[in-house]
């Protein structure tokens, strides 16, 4: 603190008399005036001591005290040394004093306060500044702040994907993808390289790992390592926890205008038509796959001219077998159903983990509807059914065909 | 951390699209942020010859050119007492900003001042015919619900909300607008709807809940936010009446931030809890006046309601200057003035 106010005092005085052309400096045993160093010195209060708005609590008499004080200080000429020893500085008209020019420090110091407080007083009334800036405690609010945004990022997508959330949960998706489920992906170089694409696969499971697991194939094995947005039900993204976790790691929410937006910006969609039958297939009716929504990928295809590629998922059907489904009491859970699956309502929330099934994602050759159709087309509800027919028995016949191929289960 | 905006600080200005270039203008409701900015920013434009603030109290700033009138908008007779204001100083603009930036106890008084007040100024315009109408609305029109798109267009129905006065009377205001600016062809009806606006200075429902320390968090759900920063949203005001907006025009912000995120950046406590017990809390809150947002509030707190301003882009050429993180930080006077982040002075 000594160190501070000495330097705050000769750069006072510098300005003070900048006639003075040689370098003085202040005997070591020289004291300084006490309340001249107070106005000159910075506040004390390091966090806000060089904020756009001085701090305001100075009181004003302290100053103007200050300032008349020093003017009839008579200690201030003396007391100097010159570096250098005996250097000898001509003496010579250098123009009329500067002080004469320039303001006087102490009256740009009032003035600036003036200032302000005629700024402050056109401010609309509001709720103070310095309450949300002076928080009681504010170091354990600094701390704070610093253990929150230690698990996020402050910067999200558009759509709330979290570069830091996701990077968190990189290794357990990649085990999930390497050691958990094995996932072998075949013709991934099917999906473009650059532009937009509609991914469309088979569902299954209650919990959405094969949106997951394409999302985390197109990462790892597509060679142009694009990103590729899974769009999610309404009932797992409004899902407490699940949903919010789903989103910050790339998911979004299913509808039109979101998919448009996605696919407007060249990225690539993965969606399930199958919806909710897909998620709640039976055990006995796994790998036959449901009706394709009311076609709407197919008219999103055409109307944004996006290839379709069909994926099929082999594995995810048996990694969360559903034996039934209890719809009641679902209104008040605000779920479609509860599945009974083995393991699930019996061991509780371990029951949700899945069968360690081997997977397969078999990627087909795009079909391009933009080259057949235009996109007036969108709006021809039997051309659209038709589209959508055809591209879910063209998934079901990749399903049917990587079944035959497949030998056990587990093992693959 | 904070995103620097690359955007000169001084946009080309389009000429106004006015035959005359000296235009008068009357603001009703100056009793709030959009109100007064909007005033002093006309007080500096030349073009504006002529400048009418019309509300119930005389704000506390110093006037040059513009002329302070009392109009109650709950009185019966406000239509015409407006309409005598307009036709005697010649209105050519009329900026309907008498809103309330927060919700209030007196409802009643609000339904009046908000619905009934926005039904007087529409007479007086349809009988004095000014060649502009702007409205200021909030994107809170089109509520929060689990069916909203990320991304809400100006398209989208204003669903308001089940139990939200102040919601629904702001809703109510746009359809009568709306219904007038079908039935009167050659009038320019722009509505402005602001999303959450934040800022130093300004003071509504959104600052308020965030100068708390702590914040209630609906258990699971955290939706994405989006700001707009006060400055941003005084500039797409003047910006929309000196152009001429016609039509309705989301005015956001850059970016939007996980509600939990914006929590974790202003250092708030989040009170982590089921939406029922919130809602209970909330509304024991409102009916004994401690707490100053209504229950329906929370609502916005587990679903989206974000707005797309790509239409105030193109037709307005409005772009938010303040990324979201950068009005954050503004709202809580930690942002320096250059715009770069100063870690000091945010991580301690």
């Amino acid at each position: 603190m000594e160190s501070r106010l000495k330097i705050a005092s000769e750069d006072s005085l510098h300005r003070q008399c900048p006639r003075i052309t040689v370098w003085k400096t202040r005997m070591p045993n020289d004291t300084q005036p006490p309340d001249q160093s107070d106005s000159v010195a910075p506040t004390s209060d390091g966090a806000d001591q060089d904020s756009a708005v001085p701090d305001a609590a100075v009181p004003e008499s302290d100053w103007a005290g200050a300032s008349a004080q020093r003017e009839s200080d008579p200690g201030d000429s003396g007391d100097f040394v010159i570096l250098g020893g005996e250097a000898v500085v001509p003496q010579r008209d250098y123009g009329p004093p500067i002080e004469s020019v320039l303001p006087d420090p102490e009256r740009r110091k009032r003035e600036i306060r003036e200032l302000e407080r005629r700024v402050r007083e056109r401010l609309t009334p509001a709720f103070p500044i310095e309450q949300r800036r002076h928080l009681p405690l504010e170091f354990l609010w600094r701390r704070y702040r610093q253990l929150a945004m230690q698990s996020r990022s402050d910067v999200v997508d558009e759509f709330g994907r979290d570069p830091i959330v996701l990077s968190r949960f990189e290794p357990l998706l990649n085990l999930l993808y390497t050691s958990y489920f094995r996932v072998e992906a075949t013709g991934i170089a099917h999906v473009p390289d650059t532009g937009r694409a509609i991914i469309v696969a088979n569902h299954a499971g209650t919990l959405p790992y094969d949106g997951v697991m394409i999302m985390q194939a197109m990462r790892r094995e597509h060679p142009g390592r694009r990103d590729a947005r899974p769009l999610v039900e309404d009932f797992i993204f409004h899902f407490p926890y699940l949903g919010t976790l789903i989103n910050r790691i790339g998911g979004v929410r299913a509808c039109p205008e979101n998919a448009e937006r996605l696919l407007a910006s060249d990225q690539v969609i993965i969606v399930f038509p199958e919806g909710q039958k897909g998620t709640g297939k039976l055990f006995r009716d796994r790998y036959r796959l449901q009706r394709f929504g009311r076609g709407g990928f197919v008219k999103l295809a055409l109307r944004t001219r996006s290839p379709i590629i069909p994926v099929a998922v082999v594995g995810a059907e048996e990694s969360m077998p559903i034996l039934r489904k209890v719809t009641w009491l679902t209104k008040s859970l605000n779920v479609p159903y509860i599945p009974i699956t083995p393991t699930f309502p019996i061991l509780g929330p371990l029951g949700l983990v899945p069968v360690p099934s081997k997977w397969y994602l078999i990627f087909g050759p795009a079909i391009d509807l933009a080259a057949d159709y235009g996109p007036e087309r969108a709006d021809d509800r039997l051309l659209v059914n038709k589209l959508a027919e055809q591209v879910r028995s063209t998934i079901q016949s990749m399903v049917d065909g990587a079944l035959k191929r497949r030998k056990s289960v587990v093992r693959g | 951390m904070t995103e620097v905006t690359p955007e000169p600080i001084v946009d080309a200005e389009k000429p106004a699209n006015r035959e005359s270039m000296t235009r008068s203008i009357a603001v009703i409701g100056v009793g709030h942020f959009l109100g007064i900015e909007l005033v002093k920013r006309l007080e500096e434009d030349e073009r504006y010859h002529r400048v009418l603030a019309i509300d119930l109290y005389r704000p506390d700033i110093p006037f040059e050119k513009t002329e302070f009138c009392e109009v109650d908008l709950t009185m019966p007779a406000a239509d015409s007492d407006l309409a005598r204001l307009f036709s005697e100083a010649d209105v050519d603009t009329v900026v309907h900003a008498a809103f309330l930036s927060r919700p209030t106890h007196a409802t009643e008084w609000a339904h009046e001042l908000e619905d009934i007040g926005t039904m007087h100024v529409l007479n007086a315009c349809a009988e004095v015919r000014p060649a502009q109408l702007v409205l200021t609305s909030s994107t809170m029109v089109y509520g929060a619900s689990p069916h909203n798109p990320n991304y809400l267009d100006e398209s989208q129905p204003l669903r308001g909300h089940a139990d939200s006065r102040f919601i629904n009377d702001k809703v109510g205001a746009e359809r009568q607008t709306m219904r007038f600016a079908r039935e009167n062809a050659d009038i320019d009806v722009g509505v402005l709807r602001f999303a959450p606006i934040l800022g130093p200075t300004i003071d509504n429902l959104f600052t308020r809940f965030f100068s708390r320390p702590i914040a209630p968090v609906m258990m699971g759900h955290d939706p994405l936010l989006q700001f707009v920063h006060e400055s941003d949203a005084a500039r797409a005001l003047k910006r929309a009446i000196d152009i001429g907006a016609r039509g309705s025009f989301n005015i956001v912000g850059k970016g939007v931030l996980p509600y939990t995120t914006v929590l974790a950046l202003m250092g708030r406590l989040p009170v982590t809890m089921p939406h029922v017990v919130a809602r209970s809390l909330s509304r024991l809150l409102w009916v004994t006046q401690v707490f100053d947002s209504p229950p329906s509030f929370l609502d916005f707190l587990r679903y989206l309601c974000v707005a797309d301003g790509a239409r105030a882009k193109r037709e307005l050429g409005f772009t938010a200057r303040y990324s979201i993180q950068r009005t954050v930080l503004d709202f809580l006077g930690v942002a320096t003035d250059d715009g770069a982040p100063d870690p000091d002075r945010i991580y301690g």
